[in-house]
């Protein structure tokens, strides 16, 4: 890099000027990253450890470390992919219609179950943080984080707790549920396919699904169904209980 | 793929006009999610095009989260002074939760006779 400038040849750091100021950057280092993810993914077999969004997240983050490029200018680029959360989000209403008629008959097992988790997941991660001395802003950051992200991080602004930390919290509860959900399975004997997928889309909403849709397809729908429903009942009736308890 | 697109978009507006006017508790895209399935309920099937848009979404889901998550970066120092209790709360918590599901569904449905 000597900076200088041959006539109609640009030297590479007017090209990373450039490059870095335009939304582009961002852009090709998200969907790169991630791409590169998905081939370690499949080289591994698809081990749960291996998880592809795992990785594009510590290669974006250790990235953006090392150039030097604050956070908030990563996410100014990046938005265009955030942005299709909510898009994403409207569309988990197929999976929902599809797995309603599968529902008949099941339905006061899977909403019995549903509230028992979603309040399991709260209560647990909440309490535990607070008796092991965590500040506030975490404690927050854990209400919503068994809600799927986009979901999660509604609740979270309109609770008055950072929505970052909630997407933190609900990728790594998505990543540690479809690594973990296995082992619990099988220790309490859930042996149905529906039941197990279930139990991991409570738990682990999108990213518990799609490991869920890698071993069953019952099971993938089923998570995709508890994913939904839980982001439903969350948005609803999360808002109002830490309204009650006044958090 | 594109007429999916625009049904997905045109009921992701929906939802944002119903938060912002009527439901600020609730966010825009469960309306939408809600409005979408209210809509499916009465043509009473997925088109193709929807089927094939919300296809690509869910096998894709995870890329979305990325940006928002990358955000740990700003976290990193407090999140340090705090691993233990971090740690601790997310694994035991997702532990717990799927154990609990797991069990109310098996003990449920055995006793309504499947």
């Amino acid at each position: 890099m000597t900076g200088q400038v041959t006539s109609g040849f640009p030297a590479i750091h007017e090209i990373w000027v450039y490059l870095s100021g335009s939304p582009l950057l961002a852009l090709i280092l998200t969907l790169g990253a991630y791409q590169l993810g998905l081939i370690v993914y499949e080289r591994a077999n698809r081990h749960p450890l291996a998880n592809p969004v795992l990785i594009a997240i510590v290669l974006i983050a250790a990235t953006i470390t090392l150039i030097d490029m604050p956070y908030p200018k990563y996410f100014e680029g990046a938005q265009f992919v955030h942005f299709l959360l909510g898009t994403a989000t409207v569309s988990l209403a197929v999976p929902i219609y599809k797995g309603l008629s599968a529902m008949r008959g099941r339905i006061v097992p899977l909403l019995a179950a549903l509230v028992a988790g979603g309040v399991t997941s709260i209560v647990s991660a909440v309490g535990i943080a607070r008796l092991l001395g965590a500040d506030a802003a975490i404690v927050g950051g854990f209400v919503a984080k068994s809600v799927t992200a986009p979901i999660a991080m509604g609740i979270a602004e309109r609770i008055g707790v950072s929505p970052t930390l909630t997407a933190v919290f609900a990728v790594s509860t998505g990543i540690l549920g479809a690594v973990l959900a296995r082992f619990v399975l099988d220790a309490v004997r859930s042996r149905e396919w529906w039941q197990r997928g279930f139990a991991i889309g409570v738990a682990a909403h999108g990213l518990g699904t799609s490991r869920a849709f890698s071993v069953n397809p019952e099971a993938g729908a089923y998570s995709s169904l508890a994913m939904g429903l839980h982001g439903v009942l969350g948005a609803v009736l999360i808002p109002l209980g830490a309204r009650v308890v006044g958090f | 793929m594109i007429s999916g697109l625009v049904q997905i978009l045109l009921f992701q507006g929906l939802g944002e006009l119903v938060t912002h006017f009527l439901l600020p508790l609730v966010p825009g895209p469960v309306i939408g999610l809600i409005l979408l399935l209210g809509f499916l309920a009465i043509r009473k099937g997925v088109n193709r095009a929807l089927d094939e848009v919300a296809t690509v979404f869910s096998q894709h889901f995870g890329l979305l989260f990325v940006p928002a998550a990358v955000g740990v970066v700003m976290f990193w120092p407090h999140l340090k002074t705090h691993a233990v209790a971090v740690v601790t709360a997310l694994v035991v918590s997702v532990v717990l939760t799927v154990a609990v599901t797991a069990l109310v569904l098996k003990g449920l449905s055995r006793s309504s006779g499947k």
